[in-house]
């Protein structure tokens, strides 16, 4: 006991008054990686430039486990372990944890949380940029609730504001970034009682567009723009029951209409208006996504290009929406490929932009009812069963890991959804007779595989866990600790105003 | 274990579960298998026309009781996807019209079904049900 005492003490003798490297632990490449991540952060400097550009890329529904499981991903798909890749904005040098919850909901859904980074205030659930006095479904709660978006002040600034969705246009996410709604649902039309005094998302946003407060606006969503059979601008039926053709509206105040892949890119890469609608609903999963459509990638590329053309800067709002959908279906390998795709959207719109001029803020709106299994050896395949961890080497003993019912399990599971492993019996009641299915590899690795959960429902849900916020340029520091998620619209506004 | 009729006709049918035409070591088919990205039918979809293929997936909750009919599902799906005549046809879903009425498999229990691949516009007239590929005198069991 003595002697290791000695020990002990030596070797803390040796830390403190000598170098770190007289360790013995020292030519360990894992003290070398530490001590230069150590020198990294010693040379941190703090960028209190005034942004130009404010970049806010959102994944539905990623938070720390579901970006977890893209890093991991994208990890393994190179050909390594999965643990120690690093996603673009995990290299980011400033991080904060965000609180999601809605000002009446301890789960907080998409709507209230983009409108919350939007505007600088919680909201309540299921409305988008009202006050804390409106009700979800009563129109005459809204005029007086409006509030101010971030897109409105930039506009003000004299800045360019597009937004960027794989998802609706008109949905939840990209809707905070420029309309005001108590009902996130109403993407096409308002109930009749509502017709005087609100208007739909899709009339908000082709209205934003004609007078000059959002500039560039692509994603999908196309059938909520247009009315009747084959009118859509992807040849689609319309949801309209107003007899409105917003594209034409959008196209007679000036807007450059684009539909897929090739329209795109022939749109002009000038500051001018740019609605693209390239499906009509929901655009493609990125695994399931054809040549002809473009991808989050792609879309971020075209209007950083046009947007970088206003000298004054711009404001930008990403959303990799479908993450959360996938999570929602428990289909947990679709939302790690378009973890992939959000990821490769960063690094572009990084490399794009200088972080001497340019806030880029990379979080999620909340997390979901998904969590991984354990205890897996490294190089299990993150889409797959958990392996056993070997106790020599590093890799994974090859091993499935069982659990007591003899039954191996994926890494990845979920709390609830439509995948539980208890089936409703003749009765209505819910039981597992026969104990939980077996899974084989092939099976949990096939890209519609959904994983085992517990709690039935008919879609997996959200969860209030925190979420993580990753960011770099002008006063991405300001970012740290805890904080609210109202507060993301407190640095960017900060950051573009710093004198 | 007695042998009942659905019991026989399952077994029976099984031989030919593992081999549908063109298909003759691969199994059953998915769903996917019948389309393209971007959602047009697949060659392999317009070669097996008229032919009777087997897929897996699961059974969505029945439109109405007592139907011969029910939606196949690629996804566990707890509440019935209704497709609305002309409005983007989900590529997740597969229209399946049985030889008896359907003895309802709960939602999230993975099953197969045999059945002749019909494509073409239809509207089911007892369902309103508008489809643009379905399977016709199809069989089903659990997987």
């Amino acid at each position: 006991m003595k002697n290791l005492f000695s020990a002990s003490l030596l070797a803390l003798t040796a830390a403190g008054a000598a170098s770190a490297q007289d360790l013995p632990q020292a030519s360990s490449q894992w003290f070398t990686d530490g001590q230069a991540q150590l020198e990294t952060m010693l040379e941190k400097q703090e960028n209190t430039n005034r942004a130009l550009n404010v970049i806010l890329f959102v994944a539905d529904g990623n938070g720390v486990a579901s970006n977890y499981m893209a890093r991991m991903w994208a990890g393994q798909q190179e050909g390594g372990l999965g643990d120690d890749y690093v996603q673009p904005h995990e290299a980011f040098p400033e991080l904060a944890l965000v609180k999601t919850y809605n000002i009446n909901a301890q789960t907080p859904d998409s709507a209230p949380t983009a409108g919350a980074m939007n505007t600088g205030v919680k909201q309540r659930f299921n409305v988008i940029n009202v006050g804390e006095d409106a009700i979800n479904g009563d129109c005459t709660t809204e005029a007086a609730n409006e509030l101010t978006t971030f897109a409105e002040l930039m506009t003000e600034a004299g800045k360019s504001v597009g937004a960027v969705t794989s998802a609706r246009l008109t949905h939840a996410t990209p809707a905070a970034v420029y309309a005001k709604t108590v009902d996130r649902n109403w993407e096409a039309s308002v109930p009749d009682e509502c017709a005087e005094i609100s208007r739909d998302i899709a009339t908000q946003l082709v209205d934003a567009m004609e007078a000059g407060t959002l500039d560039v606006a692509l994603g999908g969503g196309a059938r909520n723009f247009a009315t009747g059979e084959g009118n859509t601008t992807v040849g689609g039926n319309g949801r309209r029951e107003d007899g409105a053709d917003l594209v034409a509206e959008a196209r007679d105040h000036g807007v450059e209409i684009a539909f897929d892949m090739a329209s795109l890119e022939a749109a002009s890469d000038e500051d001018a208006p740019l609605l693209g609608l390239f499906s009509d609903s929901h655009m493609s999963y990125e695994a399931d996504r054809p040549e002809d459509e473009p991808s989050l990638a792609d879309m971020v590329a075209k209007a950083i290009t046009k947007m970088s053309n206003n000298e004054n800067g711009f404001y930008l709002e990403v959303e990799s929406g479908r993450v959360d959908h996938a999570n929602h279906a428990t289909n947990a390998k679709r939302a790690m490929i378009d973890g992939k795709m959000f990821a490769d959207a960063i690094a572009l719109a990084d490399e794009m932009t200088d972080d001497a001029d340019t806030l880029i803020i990379v979080t999620a709106d909340h997390e979901h009812a998904i969590a991984m299994n354990g205890y897996c050896g490294r190089g299990t395949p993150i889409d797959g069963l958990c392996f056993d961890i070997a106790k020599e080497g590093i890799e994974h003993s090859g091993d499935l890991v069982l659990a007591s019912d003899g039954k191996p399990y994926t890494v990845v599971g979920y709390l609830n959804g439509a995948s539980s492993v208890m089936v409703e019996q003749e009765d209505g009641t819910y039981t597992a007779p026969e104990g939980r299915p077996e899974i084989t590899q092939d099976e949990a690795q096939d890209l519609d595989y959904t994983q085992q959960v517990l709690i039935p429902k008919s879609s997996e849900s959200h969860s209030g866990v925190d979420v993580a916020l990753y960011a770099k340029g002008p006063w991405a520091h300001l970012f740290d600790g805890t904080v609210e998620q109202n507060y993301i619209f407190h640095v960017m506004n900060h950051a573009v105003n710093a004198e | 274990m007695l042998v009942s009729r659905r019991t026989f006709v399952t077994a029976a049918l099984a031989a030919p579960f593992l081999a549908p035409p063109g298909f003759a070591a691969d199994g059953p088919l998915k769903l996917r298998d019948l389309y393209v990205k971007g959602g047009d039918f697949s060659d392999l979809a317009r070669s097996l026309e008229g032919e009777r293929i087997t897929l897996e997936g699961y059974m969505a909750p029945p439109l109405k009781a007592e139907a011969s009919f029910f939606v196949l599902t690629k996804m566990p799906m707890a509440t019935c996807p209704f497709c609305e005549p002309g409005i983007e046809w989900p590529d997740n879903i597969l229209p399946v019209y049985t030889r008896r009425t359907v003895d309802v498999i709960p939602f999230n229990v993975p099953m197969l079904t045999r059945g002749r691949l019909e494509m073409g516009e239809f509207t089911d007239p007892d369902t309103g049900f508008w489809s643009i590929i379905r399977l016709a005198e199809a069989t089903y069991e659990r997987q």
